[in-house]
């Protein structure tokens, strides 16, 4: 979770500075570009392309060992999209498995990560003890992931003289809640956890970029007589909308990759009903010992990153352009 | 940019490159150098003399006590061979770190290995050396432990590792004070062990569960069908021709279903799925009990009185009974337990694992209390407490025992494991078993 976030602040940050960037002083020396190009596109190619490319070929093998064991084409594909219901069922509504779950991560927990975020971000900003709130609204970001899935576990622990939330609810419920229990509860339960975690960093974001909306053009609307809610909507969510898409970006890349709540606070389960895709990819491949079949979930995984990543990519060349 | 600058920059750029290439460089030839080692080892090993000197490695998934009581016996192969001993553990994530330092090509000397179907993988793919390649006498083996044992680290008919320590699954953990207090006296029939249950519903409950960890399903699956199906059937279930579609397999779920249901479980089947097995633990040890029975292996008895209730009283807060009988009266029994496999043909690594096949070896573990012993040779005034030695006696004296069913199964079972189906069982969901056996051969076949 925590790798992407530097990125994404600098992202944050790039459309804000305005500044004009000098014009490259003509043509360069060749050699001097390769140069300094060298280090970086060779630590690229060690760490990046020739991983991902080993990945690749291995997705179409049976990998025994994550060595090239024997070809088996399409096979690893094949079984997973159409015959394991853990990674994907479509034979019922609303669908199940891995690749479902993550849809349901990207809907929810992206959209209510940004919208909390933003009404924080908003409220905060009007009152004195702005920094406080935001403080404690970020403290989570300052948990390692594993430390949060440890803490949510004895949140929703069954019993109630364990389990947080269950000892509140106590006088209401006849008996404990099974939040990690209950199939249809399991992923709502989890991505609530997960929005605790990241909601702090959501509202870091927006509220610079709130800050950073002129105060001039505020005070023109409110001047000409735009109601705060017209303020709101017409004003400041068009002027943040920039940010949202980054952090939007962000969570989603943070979603796709999404394994260390899973593999502490459920292993997976009940069952499979709360698998994703990064830890069926775990999955198959360290305890399964199929690194054939574990790479061809990773390159499904990677596959889905690609539209993201074009999104990320012709956003950040349309913003230098203007 | 002035000269030094574009200087510093490729001194910097160079030192980059080396720090990435470097360690990869080093560790590349094992990988392909494991199989021709092996094949150099076949020669007659001979015994490493005392004071022979070196450094093993060791890697293990043993944590607290367990590690402590290993540490014992590691520090006594120190002393009585000279060899050090680099002692590495990691629990939570030990097949990512054995396999990880397997395929690159740095594995560790000595390797504990937990489960055999780990056990089958390693030794498939020429990780493991045979025994045999070791200078390990396999006739005093074969004297010193009994053979449901040995069977345990033998792979396609060849040994590749030692039985280190092991638990009854066969335990069945209680309160001797609720049940004396509801008139109940230790069943041994599957019937009067619901009748146990019934009698302790509400006083203060019946069972507890912790499901969420699915393999406490699978231990009770297994010892139902040891017990129910027999022996043979056992066998023929968790090896490679089992066939899941056997009406017995079904059967034990229903069996299952008799006892871990709304009615007896404490919280009740959906709680039980969400809650850790140490938390079910805690609701009957105590100091007040929620339940009054909880099933699991041997480990229990640890872990209870050393981390949920370190006032408990053999025989009077905490007590074992052998798992109900089904059916089949013959005393049958599973066990669960860790093995000790060379995964280099190091000379340190040879005089380790004739060091553990030792009784004296055995016996300062055993000693420790964190473990029972399958070597033959370690008398049972070696063990501190007595929950420990009727644990020991009892498999010692078991008619048939075998090692957990569902750590025999093969580990790339695609999708839905064995645990995680039993998990939707006991919520009711209808298994189709069918669906479950063209996996399971599937994954055989794969092996």
């Amino acid at each position: 979770m925590e790798a992407t976030q530097p990125g994404g602040i600098d992202a944050m940050v790039e459309p804000t500075l305005k500044a004009p960037v000098a014009k490259p002083p003509g043509r360069r020396n060749d050699r001097s570009t390769l140069l300094f190009l060298g280090p970086a596109g060779l630590l690229l190619a060690v760490f990046l392309v020739y991983p991902a490319i080993y990945t690749i070929l291995l997705s179409f093998n049976r990998g025994r060992r994550g060595e090239f064991t024997e070809w088996v084409g399409l096979d690893h594909y094949i079984s997973l999209l159409t015959g394991d219901k853990s990674f994907l069922d479509l034979t019922q509504f609303p669908p199940e498995g891995a690749i479902w779950n993550n849809v349901l991560w990207a809907v929810f927990y992206t959209s209510i990560v940004i919208f909390i975020g933003l009404v924080v971000a908003v409220l905060a900003s009007r009152v004195r003890y702005e920094s406080v709130i935001k403080a404690v609204v970020f403290l989570p970001m300052a948990i390692a992931a594993t430390a949060l899935a440890i803490i949510w576990n004895f949140v929703y622990a069954p019993d109630a003289n364990i389990g947080l939330l269950n000892a509140i609810l106590a006088p209401v419920t006849e008996r404990g809640i099974s939040w990690l229990g209950n199939p249809s509860l399991v992923n709502a339960a989890l991505i609530g956890a997960g929005i605790w975690g990241s909601v702090g960093f959501a509202t870091v974001i927006l509220s610079a970029a709130l800050k950073s909306i002129p105060s001039e053009i505020l005070e023109a609307a409110r001047v000409d007589g735009a109601s705060e809610r017209q303020v709101f909507f017409g004003i400041i969510i068009p002027m943040v909308s920039l940010p949202i898409s980054v952090l939007a970006v962000t969570l989603l890349v943070n979603v796709v990759k999404l394994f260390d709540l899973i593999y502490v606070m459920t292993n997976g389960g009940p069952g499979t009903k709360s698998r994703v895709i990064a830890f069926t990819m775990y999955f198959e491949s360290i305890p399964g010992g199929q690194f054939g079949r574990g790479a061809a979930v990773a390159v499904i995984m990677l596959i889905l990153l690609i539209p993201i990543m074009a999104y990320n990519i012709r956003r950040f060349r349309s913003s230098r352009v203007t | 940019m002035t000269r030094s600058m574009r200087i510093s920059a490729l001194v910097l750029g160079a030192a980059l490159v080396a720090a990435a290439c470097g360690p990869a460089g080093t560790t590349l030839p094992p990988a392909s150098g494991g199989p021709a080692a092996s094949a150099g080892g076949s020669a007659p090993a001979e015994s490493v003399a005392p004071g022979a000197g070196g450094t093993l490695n060791v890697l293990s998934l043993w944590g607290g006590s367990e590690e402590e009581a290993f540490k014992a016996v590691l520090a006594d192969f120190t002393a009585k061979t000279g060899i050090n001993v680099n002692y590495e553990a990691d629990r939570q994530t030990y097949s990512t770190t054995l396999q990880s330092r397997i395929t690159g090509g740095n594995p560790p000397d000595i390797a504990i290995i937990p489960g055999i179907g780990f056990l089958r993988r390693f030794a498939k793919d020429g990780s493991l050396k045979k025994l045999s390649d070791m200078g390990v006498d396999a006739a005093a083996l074969a004297e010193n432990y009994p053979e449901g044992f040995l069977g345990a680290g033998t792979v396609d008919g060849e040994a590749y590792a030692i039985p280190a320590k092991y638990n009854n699954k066969g335990t069945m953990w209680y309160r001797p004070d609720v049940y004396t207090a509801n008139g109940v006296t230790n069943p041994t029939t599957w019937d009067e062990f619901k009748a146990a249950l019934d009698a302790n519903v509400g006083k203060p409950g019946a069972m507890s569960l912790g499901a969420k960890d699915d393999w406490n399903l699978t231990d009770w699956f297994e010892n139902i069908y040891i017990r129910q199906a027999g022996v043979e059937a056992y066998d023929k279930l968790f090896g490679p021709d089992g066939d899941w579609t056997d009406p017995t397999v079904q059967t034990d779920v229903n069996t299952m279903l008799e006892v871990i249901n709304d009615k007896y479980v404490v919280g009740g089947i959906d709680a039980a799925v969400g809650r850790a097995w140490t938390d079910a633990i805690a609701q009957v040890f105590k100091p007040d009990p929620e339940a009054s029975t909880f099933y699991e292996g041997g480990f229990v008895g640890g872990i209870a009185t050393g981390q949920t209730n370190p006032d408990l009283v053999i025989g009077e807060t905490i007590d074992w009974y052998p798992f109900p009988t089904l059916g089949n009266t013959e005393d049958v029994t599973t066990f669960g337990g860790d093995v000790v496999g060379a995964l280099t043909d190091s000379d340190a690594a040879k005089a380790f694992l004739q060091y553990v096949t030792t009784a004296e070896a055995n016996a300062v573990w055993a000693g420790t209390g964190a473990i029972v012993s399958p070597h033959k040779g370690v008398p049972t005034s070696a063990y501190p407490n007595e929950l420990v030695v009727r644990e020991a006696e009892s498999l010692n004296n078991a008619a048939a025992i075998r090692y957990d069913g569902a750590d025999l199964l093969p580990a790339g079972i695609a999708g839905e494991g064995l645990g995680a189906l039993l998990q939707r069982a006991i919520r009711g969901d209808t298994i189709d078993w069918a669906d479950f056996q063209t996996r399971v051969k599937a994954a055989w076949d794969a092996e």
